[in-house]
């Protein structure tokens, strides 16, 4: 058990950030925005944490889950309750299936060449469900009538609101405890060896390509699972150019770098500063919060390249608190 | 009949747009050919020049064709500064931290554009006529820009091949470290190069205003981004003159292609050619990621 003291802090700040939540009037709907940044980070850090692969085209992970439920809710509608768990199913699916198109060419590159071929599959998937009208389109799938009108007002509105929040909570606490699995386990130092290098981790014989699946996989699937819940069951509608917008790719990006690549608290700490600084700055400055992004993603970059948790832990070491931070 | 004075047509216009890509990707592809890194932000240059055609337009009546000289210094100064302050840093960063601070940079530009000019579309209208073909009249903006973009493409050629300079910068994409032991100074022709990159970059966002010179918008960049990454690899990343000849098949593919699917019944040309440029951007980087014309 002492492996996962380190999972104490982070379930901490998640139980402090639902009862503060579900106690103070008004604030459900900006914690809920909060944990969604947490999440992204959460996933995607399983993937580019711990292999140090940059996947520009990640919400396009986030996008199957979106439209994996979509598809189960819109299409088989009076399934009810069952509609909802075709849903995660189907999410999980799309995401696999994705993934396996990824990993069979974008993953033998490596560096500027993955990143470069990562974006080319979100782009290209977006164009192909916009150019060949696959699920509606451009236009998108809509759902909101169609699930009123089949389950009723009050139902409908229990999904959207009560039912997405608690799978999207659920789905962050399952992906913390993956990651520390992973961190512990022979995945996770098969993916620092291939982390610092590539070249010299095959040499000691590491299966690299089975571990970065591994990662790829599990962190696709926690990104669909996310894009299922806190999208298309929350919003009730999928357009394909909000889903497969790049600035939530980078946004998470931004969140696990600011973080700590590859740390369990990192994502969880940047994703809480990231997400309440966008709410309240959307709130005082409408419209420009990234201005107020960009310069300090540049200066994190430039200046912190280990990321808040990885700069803690430099200074913790040694000391009784490092073996709860990771 | 119809039909093929329309494919005729598009082609024609495919082939002068191509050279304006092919111009507008030579500074992503000298950026990473010297450095190593890639211009995430490269859009965000793009829109800069196309906003300096506009307000040179609007504000002193400047011929768009004539802002290119105002749209190099700019960008070389840009790039210059950015260098300075940014880039240096990250070196020896991994690759992660320099693809970081380009996509922050681009985004900085575009919100600090956005802060000043707004986000509405705005344009210019500079009319001075065109040839009139049987099948098609193209106005001779659209010539100016690519005759332009030929001439540029020249001399750039010429001094990388005559100069001193020109001929280290060759030098460090080769092998830095033999151009370093040779006494290149290769922190200075990164300097060089970078600035270069972004001074090319901007002063082609000019051109490509004269293909639409009333899509100006603080966000108009995205989508040439996204295109000179498809034609970086087409070309092989890392070589101008690649990239060079590659707009040009880009950008006969694109509307050629783009015609064609406009007969299948049922799809949305537009999304099915973009599906098409991306998916033909995979299968490059599968197959041959030196590129369609480098061979090393």
């Amino acid at each position: 058990m002492r492996r996962y003291k380190p999972l104490l802090p982070v379930f901490a700040i998640y139980v402090i950030l639902l009862i503060i939540g579900a106690t103070t009037p008004g604030l459900w709907q900006p914690i809920m925005f909060i944990m969604f940044y947490i999440g992204i980070g959460v996933a995607l850090n399983n993937f580019l944490g711990l292999t140090g692969y940059v996947d520009f085209g990640y919400v396009a992970f986030l996008a199957m889950g979106a439209y994996g439920m979509a598809v189960a809710l819109n299409y088989f509608t009076e399934l009810g309750f069952g509609a909802v768990a075709l849903g995660f199913f189907l999410a999980l699916l799309f995401s696999a299936l994705l993934c396996i198109a990824v990993g069979g060419v974008a993953l033998r590159l490596r560096g500027a060449y993955f990143a470069i071929a990562t974006i080319g599959v979100n782009e290209g998937l977006r164009y192909l469900i916009e150019g060949a009208r696959i699920w509606g389109g451009s236009e998108g799938i809509v759902l909101s009538g169609k699930l009123r009108k089949a389950f009723g007002p009050d139902f409908a509105n229990y999904l959207s609101t009560f039912v997405a929040d608690v799978c999207l909570i659920i789905v962050i606490f399952v992906a913390s405890v993956i990651t520390i699995y992973l961190i512990n386990s022979r995945v996770g130092y098969a993916l620092l060896a291939l982390r610092e290098d590539e070249d010299a981790a095959k040499v000691v014989g590491i299966n690299v390509t089975k571990y970065k699946l591994i990662a790829f996989f599990t962190s696709a699937a926690i990104g669909s699972l996310i894009g299922a819940s806190a999208w298309t069951l929350k919003l009730t509608y999928v357009f394909p150019e909000d889903v497969f917008f790049i600035h939530y790719t980078v946004e998470a990006i931004v969140i696990v770098m600011l973080g700590g690549a590859g740390t369990l608290l990192g994502p969880v700490i940047s994703g809480l500063i990231y997400g309440a600084l966008k709410y309240y700055l959307s709130v005082i400055l409408p419209g420009f919060q990234l201005l107020a992004f960009a310069p300090l993603l540049i200066i994190i970059v430039v200046a912190f390249p280990d990321g808040i948790v990885g700069y803690v832990r430099k200074k913790l070491r040694g000391k009784s608190l490092f073996e709860y931070i990771r | 009949m119809a039909f093929f004075e329309q494919l005729a047509s598009n082609l024609i216009y495919g082939m002068l747009l191509g050279g304006v890509y092919g111009l507008a990707t030579m500074g992503l592809s000298l950026i990473f050919g010297v450095l190593r890194v890639v211009n995430v932000g490269h859009g965000a240059f793009i829109m800069l020049g196309a906003f300096t055609a506009f307000w040179m337009f609007t504000l002193y009546s400047i011929p768009p064709i004539a802002s290119i000289v105002m749209a190099l210094v700019i960008g070389l100064a840009l790039g210059y500064l950015i260098f300075m302050s940014v880039m240096r840093r990250l070196l020896d960063a991994p690759e992660l931290s320099t693809l970081l601070a380009m996509f922050g940079i681009g985004i900085f530009i575009e919100e600090l554009a956005k802060f000043f000019w707004g986000p509405d579309y705005v344009g210019y209208s500079w009319n001075i006529g065109g040839i009139s073909f049987p099948i098609t009249e193209i106005p001779f903006t659209k010539i100016c820009a690519f005759i332009s973009s030929i001439i540029i493409a020249a001399l750039l050629y010429i001094w990388f091949q005559r100069t001193k300079l020109g001929k280290a910068i060759r030098a460090v994409v080769e092998d830095r470290e033999g151009a370093m032991v040779c006494g290149v100074d290769v922190n200075r022709i990164y300097a060089l190069s970078f600035a270069l990159g972004i001074g090319l970059t901007v002063l082609s966002g000019v051109l490509v205003t004269l293909f639409t010179p009333v899509g100006i918008n603080v966000y108009m960049g995205g989508d040439y981004t996204l295109k000179a990454f498809v034609i970086a690899v087409l070309g092989g990343l890392g070589s101008p003159w690649g990239a060079f000849y590659a707009g040009f098949i880009f950008g006969l593919l694109e509307n050629g292609s783009y015609t064609l699917l406009g007969l299948i019944p049922g799809v949305e040309p537009f999304g099915l050619t973009r599906f098409v440029s991306f998916a033909g951007l995979l299968v490059i980087l599968l197959v041959k990621p030196t590129g369609l014309l480098g061979g090393e």
